[in-house]
């Protein structure tokens, strides 16, 4: 899943296509989407049979290919014909991602809801890149994400020699992306205070950003193309929830956790795999280890199991971003003080830090679960076995 | 998504599909041509399909045939002028059934519940006002032609009952051979149910399989849709004949032969085939002053298939047309080749009449935010307005010319629901579904006559010798004994009208938990006609001709809106016996499991233990497996511990059910001897909920619980009602709540520890000042009501003991008086009363 950027990314600090390309030279630990993806954006754009919507870089159809991933692509890069495969980016409902794409090409802005670690923010960057370029456009709601993050500030000591000039201000991201016809992307909107949030009503309505402070050029107004998605996590529902107002100038998309077991234990594989290379460690988590993981982390989070019993479900969020977490957790746990080998006991250990984070009431999910659940599978099943054992052994 | 072949089955769509399956797309649109151009002109329909229906009525009236044959029930041609007269409003449906008298299939006790009952079969064909064959028929009959049914009767393919070494002892569940409006269903293996719709094999074709794959359909209705119901044919009729013709002879060429063999479908087509030759030769017309109305898949039948098709047993037949309702006939009523949206599609087909077919969107968007906002969501015209766009904007997105139900659902959503659709888009979806499905009913001429139903309640009435009780408006009481072969037919016969809502009756007198009485056997009714008697058989009559196959039906619908409800469904099994419906036991008890499996509802759970204790009782009177119950009892006890942790703070409301249902828990496991009944279990769990519970009236209770089953002494709680008289006022004044709680379930153990708890209540009563002593007094004595005359007497001995009373309470309680004085303190007391009156006081 993509990682969150850490504060607003103010204007001065937002990146130009050059500024990719030469970071892409640079050794670095994560490249923003269209920089990792060029070359398959690039093969979209000269294959694109049908008319992108104004300031978009690709039509809508593109969009979703390169979002869903599709079959590969004849382009020319550097002066050479190559084919490019378009790799599929989000797994989950394909509907869900046309409904996105639409919503970006209509009047009303993009508000993606969902769990923890079901891949909102992955989405919308790759989204961003998709439609206009660029992903870097973002600012991080935050309880200390202020007007001037969402609208514009001023380099002070240059409006103290100069007043306030257009040269003196600092655009914010939103502001850039008015400009460029580009899209904002704002994440975990739900996180900044309800005068943070209303700030967006006005951008989202009147297109415009008014700046009083400067008479002569008071507004600020958006270029066809310009339109946000914003991200918000369902677990802090209640805690800033948006107004009426702000609401209705958004469509909401529910991203679901992974729908079927198959996706997810395609998910967790090549997750983990990446992650575990990543940390050097020379072990690997094998099929039957993945099955058993994703689906004690499946039944436990929809409280029910595959042959329809039902089980407690913990106050934590059990999704599959954190199913990689275990999984890297065993591989680590076996490498260091292991066999070298990933168990179903390592996977017993790590579980229960990964569920039982805020409440210990949910060790007795974990009990429950291991009693009327792994303790039936258990007598048919050795992995089954290690596991209850291990876990019912954590669990005293 | 490929938007090449999005559109419809175009030369180019076809060829690329036709590319990756290795199908030869020559032969393909040469086969549908030959067909297209034979003299008898044959016309492919999709039942329920709008679109299908408008082109089907412009080519009957464009060529005018002298004979109409449609793809309908053979046995049923003679009710047509029924179906068109104009005093039938559909929806309608065809109604076949079959009764085999003489057991020619062998089916009789395996079919049916006994072998000297002769097994039914019944068969649904479902017609609304824009069904093909519906239109078809009010088209013909405008030009005079004659319109004759050419499909196989149902019955004539139930397969005959062939003895097996493993000798089936289950049943049809369903005893009937559904017909459109039912899945196949198979008893062990063996099929007693047909397919009579040829979808299913479209669908499995490698032709639309891959078509779906690369269009990005996501499933069969959005497929169909986008294909013929909003493409753009405008009035070219031929034009959309020869795309569904073509798209069927793929379909059909890539769908495996062992498997339209299998489901019926060639000997559907060998007689169908037989009646056009015969019809034709009868009417003494040419070839192409006829027509042929029927499924896609069948234009390429086999015109050279010599095998006759099979012949109809023997028994009784019986047709009718019933009302029927767009909520039977949708696909969230569990019929399997139902239509998504009735009222949806309506509305489609009476808009393109009318040449609106572009306004279906809005109506829609509009109608579906109305109902939403009578469900209490707050949506504007802007929403109406932003979710049309999303719709147009997404059929365009996904290579349509028009936004189908998928989109406009898909737009709804997006537009209107704030978060996830399962929790903030509930009464969104609701309003979604309702909208789709509508109310319709439809109505049957007067002309046809009685309902089989309504026959089959008057000749049980006879048989059961209870005619009585329709011969005159008075109760009757009648007393049955079960044991007695025809008083439990009348028990059934009372049960399923129970069942069925027909206001006839009501039993008086039940059998109770009380297994010593003999009341098992025995149950009273209280019989009284009633003018809703009638009515109410017709609105039942929907679900099936007998009150054995509406019991049936009826219990089958209830089952699966219960389905999670381990409580109920347990009850629907009580109910499966008393009805006399053996052949659903068996799926009930699986649904039992599941609904175990599924419930986290303590009172549910304890709900469904008691009904599983009712019937493990009875198991050996009534042959059910005893094995199998006693599993369900075992898990349903281990989920309703696991349970009990839930419900330790639930709101006063709920509190005295999950009290009563605590205790049910402990009496079964106090009385059962099986030793898979999990007592630490119990035990662990009711003291978990305890040490959670935050309601003192609850935590009362499951502590009072814990002494109850000796798992907590007496003393120690005691001790607990103790600390209250040490907690600050505003806790103190609980203390009430929390003693009501122990006393609420408290049997033996309220005697073993009374002298504690005597000490605890009295230490209490010391410490509470006057204000806190009002606050609690109402549930302190509200906890002693409870009690039971002896425990009361016993309780207070040990007061009189404590207070050094014991000698005068005795004395006070063996108080004798003569008649004499007791007469003389009556009359003071009058007297006393009187002067208190003048007092005023």
């Amino acid at each position: 899943m993509a990682k969150k950027q850490s504060a607003s990314k103010q204007a001065a600090a937002a990146p130009s296509a050059e500024d990719h390309n030469d970071s892409s030279t640079v050794e670095q630990l994560r490249r923003p989407a269209e920089v990792e993806h060029a070359d398959q954006l690039e093969a979209l754009h000269q294959n694109d049979s049908d008319t992108p919507p104004a300031a978009w870089k690709l039509s809508p159809r593109a969009v979703l290919t390169y979002i869903i991933g599709g079959k590969p692509l004849k382009a020319k890069l550097d002066g050479k014909t190559v084919e490019v495969p378009i790799t599929r980016k989000f797994f989950g409902d394909d509907g869900l991602v046309e409904r996105a794409i639409v919503t970006l090409a209509s009047e009303r802005a993009l508000l993606l809801v969902g769990e923890p670690g079901t891949g909102k923010s992955w989405l919308s960057e790759h989204l961003a890149a998709a439609v206009s370029g660029d992903s870097t456009l973002t600012i991080q709601g935050t309880a200390g994400t202020t007007e001037e993050h969402v609208k514009y500030s001023w380099n002070i000591a240059r409006v103290i020699a100069e007043g306030p000039t257009p040269g003196n201000m600092i655009p914010s991201p939103t502001m850039l992306a008015m400009r460029r016809g580009g899209v904002l992307r704002f994440e975990e909107i739900t996180r900044c205070v309800p005068d943070v949030q209303d700030a967006l009503v006005s951008i989202l309505s009147d297109k415009a950003i008014n700046v009083p402070e400067l008479p002569d050029d008071n507004m600020v107004w958006a270029r066809p193309g310009f339109n946000v998605i914003a991200t918000a996590n369902t677990r802090d529902q209640g805690v800033n929830e948006l107004s009426a107002a702000l609401k209705r100038r958004f469509n909401y998309i529910h991203i679901p956790i992974v729908a079927d077991q198959k996706t997810e234990i395609e998910i967790v594989q090549k997750r983990s795999a990446d992650l575990i290379d990543r940390y050097g460690v020379s072990t690997s988590i094998t099929p039957p280890l993945v099955t058993l993981l994703t689906t004690v982390f499946r039944e436990i989070r929809e409280g029910k199991t595959t042959d329809g019993v039902s089980v407690k479900q913990p106050s934590t969020t059990v999704s599959t971003a954190e199913a990689i977490g275990v999984a890297l957790d065993a591989a680590l746990h076996a490498s260091f003080f292991g066999s070298g080998q990933i168990r179903p006991s390592d996977i017993a250990r790590n579980l229960v830090g990964s569920i039982v984070k805020e409440d210990t009431a949910d060790l007795a999910v974990l009990k429950e679960y291991a009693v009327l659940v792994a303790k039936k599978r258990a007598a048919k099943d050795k992995n089954w076995k290690e596991f209850h054992d291990t876990l019912v052994a954590s669990l005293k | 998504m490929d938007p090449n072949v999005a559109n419809a089955v175009s030369p180019e769509a076809l060829e690329r599909v036709s590319d990756q399956i290795a199908l030869d797309a020559d032969a393909v649109r040469a086969r549908a041509e030959a067909v297209l151009a034979e003299d008898l002109y044959w016309f492919p329909v999709r039942h329920h399909s709008p679109a299908v229906a408008r082109h089907l009525e412009s080519a009957i009236l464009a060529r005018r045939p002298k004979v109409v044959l449609i793809e309908g029930p053979s046995e049923a041609t003679d009710l047509i002028p029924y179906v068109v007269d104009s005093k039938t409003h559909p929806p309608v449906a065809i109604y076949s059934s079959y009764r085999d008298d003489d057991n020619v299939l062998g089916l009789a006790g395996i079919a049916s519940p006994a072998k000297d009952i002769p097994p039914r079969f019944a068969c649904w064909y479902p017609l609304v006002g824009y069904s093909p064959e519906y239109i078809a028929m009010k088209a013909a009959a405008r030009i005079k032609a004659k319109v004759v049914f050419i499909d196989l009767p149902h019955h004539a393919l139930i397969e005959p009952h062939v003895e097996e070494e493993d000798e089936p002892s289950a049943q049809d569940p369903s005893g009937k051979v559904p017909g459109p409006d039912s899945a196949p269903s198979q008893s062990r293996g063996k099929k007693y149910t047909v397919e009579f719709d040829a979808e299913h094999l479209i669908v499995e074709s490698r032709f639309y399989q891959k078509l779906a794959e690369v269009a990005g359909y996501r499933n069969w209705n959005e497929a169909w849709d986008s294909l013929f119901e909003k493409s753009d044919f405008g009035d070219d009729t031929e034009a959309f004949r020869r795309e569904l013709a073509t798209f069927c002879a793929a379909a059909r060429a890539t769908c495996s032969p062992r498997r339209i063999e299998a489901d019926g479908t060639l000997a559907r087509e060998r007689f169908m085939w037989r009646t056009i030759g015969r019809t034709l030769k009868k009417e003494k017309i040419r070839p192409r002053e006829a027509m042929v109305v029927c499924g896609g898949f069948h234009l390429f039948l086999d015109r050279d298939d010599a095998t006759p098709p099979p012949e109809a047993p023997s028994g009784t037949v019986y047709t009718t047309v019933m009302p029927y309702s767009f909520f039977r006939i949708s696909e969230l009523s569990g019929y399997a080749a139902g239509n998504r949206a009735p009222q949806f599609y309506q509305t489609c087909f009476e808009l393109a009449r009318d040449g609106r077919a572009d306004d279906v969107l809005v109506e829609h968007v509009v109608a579906v935010l109305k109902r939403a906002r009578r469900e209490g969501e707050h949506l504007s015209s802007a929403d109406a307005i932003a979710a049309s766009q999303h719709a147009r904007l997404l059929a365009n997105l996904r290579g349509r010319a028009q936004p189908v139900l998928d989109d406009i659902q898909d737009a709804l959503i997006t537009c209107c629901c704030k978060g996830d659709p399962a929790d903030e888009g509930m009464h969104l979806l609701q309003a979604i579904d309702a909208v789709n499905i509508g109310t319709k009913v439809g109505r049957v001429t007067p002309a046809l006559g009685r309902l089989p139903l309504v026959n089959d309640f008057y000749g049980q009435l006879d048989d059961l010798d209870l005619g009585e009780v329709m011969g005159r408006e008075k109760q009757l009481t009648t007393s049955l004994d079960k044991r007695e072969e025809l008083d439990a037919r009348r028990s059934a016969f009372l049960h399923r009208l129970l069942s069925l809502d027909v206001p006839i009756g009501q039993m008086i007198d039940a059998p109770s938990g009380d297994f010593d009485t003999g009341m098992i056997f025995r149950e009273k009714w209280a019989l009284r006609w009633s003018p809703k008697v009638e009515p109410a058989l017709i609105e039942k009559s929907l679900y099936g001709d007998t009150l054995q196959a509406a019991a049936l039906g009826r219990l089958q619908e209830q089952l699966a809106d219960d389905r999670q409800h381990a409580g109920k469904t347990c009850g629907h099994l009580v109910r499966a016996i008393d009805m006399d419906l053996p052949q659903m036991v068996t799926d009930i008890e699986k649904a039992c499991g599941d609904a175990i499996d599924a419930d986290v509802r303590f009172v549910s759970l304890t709900t469904a233990l008691g009904h599983l204790a009712v019937l493990d009782r009875y198991a050996a009177y009534r042959n059910l497996r005893r094995d199998v119950l006693e599993d369900l009892l075992v898990r349903c006890f281990d989920r309703a511990c696991f349970s009990i942790p839930e419900v330790a703070s639930v709101p006063e409301d709920q509190q005295e059910e999950v009290v009563a249902a605590l205790l049910s828990l402990a009496e079964l496991l106090l009385r059962s001897d099986d030793s898979r009944l999990d007592r630490a279990l119990f035990a662990e769990h009711v003291r978990g909920a305890a040490d959670q519970s935050q309601v003192p009236f609850l935590r009362g209770a499951f502590l009072g619980m814990l002494a109850e089953i000796r798992q907590m002494d007496p003393v120690d709680l005691a001790a607990e009602v103790s600390a209250y008289a040490r907690a600050s006022a505003d806790e103190m004044a609980r203390a009430g709540d929390f003693v009501d709680g122990i006393m609420a379930v408290s049997r033996t153990s309220i005697m073993l520890g009374a002298d504690a708890l005597v000490g605890a209540i009295d230490d209490l009563l010391r410490a509470a000042d006057w204000d806190v002593f009002l606050t609690m007094i109402p549930r302190l004595r509200a906890a002693f009501e409870r009690l039971h005359e002896r425990q009361c007497d016993a309780m207070a001995q040990r007061v009189a003991v404590r207070y050094g009373l014991s000698d005068e309470g005795e004395s006070l309680t063996e108080l004798r008086t003569s008649v004499g004085a007791a007469a003389l303190i009556a009359r003071i007391d009058r007297q006393v009363a009187e002067v208190m009156k003048e007092w005023e006081f």
